[in-house]
């Protein structure tokens, strides 16, 4: 099947939206997607955005029963290290289930590693939740290392009201 | 240690950064790994594109014997994306010399961080830490932190350059 690979223009943001919310189902995790496509609007298209976007969009005569064509995406933001310098971020990587196993996510992530390279970017990062195997089985694939497993790297965030709570002890300005 | 002070890190700071970086790095056993370079770090900190922010930790120079060094400790972070909630603040490194521990002063820059994060309407804080390094994890759960590597099974994947030259250039759909 043919498919094309483009950076999303701000008019996007609709169907990103759409398949966010669809990936999140996938995770098991549909009530935590606050976001709306306005949302994504002022943080990706402004002029200090804070993520860059790909999608894939399939021709007319492939598009979906509700009448997709935009039938994928990759979403990214460079992040640093102080060890190593620019790096890149893949957040999140989707294509919808009809339109699996066709390169499509291939295509998506070869674009990212494309636009990482082309920004001197060391390396590319993602992580990927124990219990995706397909998911793992295709990044491994692709050369990656499990760094949780490997240098038992964690991740661990400060949410809401903790967040909150050690924000109002900060040094007044 | 009776007084301290925090601000935002300057372009004369990037020969102290590199230095607490190394010392950071020699504290979780991978010294060798820190190939970023003080032209480096002033081109991607303080250039068009900043790919990191800093906050830096000084004693006063009166209260230093043998010359010592003024900075003392330093943060440094960026903004990341969540499709599901927006901005992020990501802690990339959080370092206090040896000798300036047990004061506070981490305390304090990790407070200040929560204000900028809540300031810049992100949603949440984020970091990774080496499971081995309980000092830390203790020093974040303390304080209201969640692992989400144990949580809900977040694993960290890194892909190196030689693998995303060779995604990169592969064949066309």
């Amino acid at each position: 099947m043919h498919f094309k690979v483009r950076a999303a223009a701000k008019e996007d943001c609709k169907d990103i939206s759409r398949m966010i919310m669809e990936l999140a189902v996938y995770e098991n995790m549909p009530d935590q997607v606050k976001t709306s496509h306005e949302d994504l609007e002022r943080d990706g298209f402004s002029p200090n955005p804070f993520y860059e976007c790909l999608i894939a969009e399939v021709p007319d005569e492939h598009k979906t029963k509700d009448g997709y064509t935009v039938v994928g995406y990759a979403l990214y933001f460079y992040t640093y290290s102080t060890w190593k310098g620019r790096s890149v971020y893949m957040e999140d990587l989707y294509v919808m289930p009809d339109f699996r196993g066709k390169g499509i996510g291939t295509g998506l992530m070869a674009k990212v590693a494309q636009v990482g390279v082309e920004k001197q970017c060391v390396r590319l990062q993602l992580s990927v939740l124990d219990w995706n195997k397909p998911s793992l089985d295709f990044y491994i694939a692709k050369g990656a290392e499990d760094l949780t497993a490997k240098e038992g790297w964690h991740f661990l965030r400060f949410h809401g009201q903790t967040l909150d709570t050690l924000a109002k002890e900060a040094p007044k300005d | 240690m009776d007084r301290f002070k925090l601000r935002k890190a300057e372009p004369k700071d990037v020969p102290d950064i590199l230095r607490l970086i190394k010392e950071l790095a020699k504290y979780e056993d991978m010294e060798d790994q820190v190939i970023l370079t003080e032209k480096d770090l002033l081109e991607d900190g303080f250039g068009d594109h900043p790919f990191y922010h800093c906050i830096v930790a000084e004693v006063p120079s009166e209260k230093q014997s043998n010359n010592g060094p003024v900075v003392i400790g330093f943060a440094m972070y960026y903004f990341t994306y969540d499709p599901w909630i927006g901005k992020l603040l990501y802690l990339e490194d959080f370092f206090v010399m040896e000798e300036y521990r047990g004061f506070g002063i981490g305390s304090e820059i990790l407070k200040l961080l929560s204000h900028t994060a809540v300031k810049t309407r992100c949603s949440s804080m984020h970091f990774i830490v080496a499971e081995g390094n309980q000092a830390s994890i203790e020093f974040y759960k303390r304080r209201g932190a969640a692992d989400l590597s144990l949580e809900e099974g977040w694993r960290l994947f890194k892909i190196d350059k030689s693998s995303l030259l060779k995604m990169s250039s592969g064949p066309e759909e």
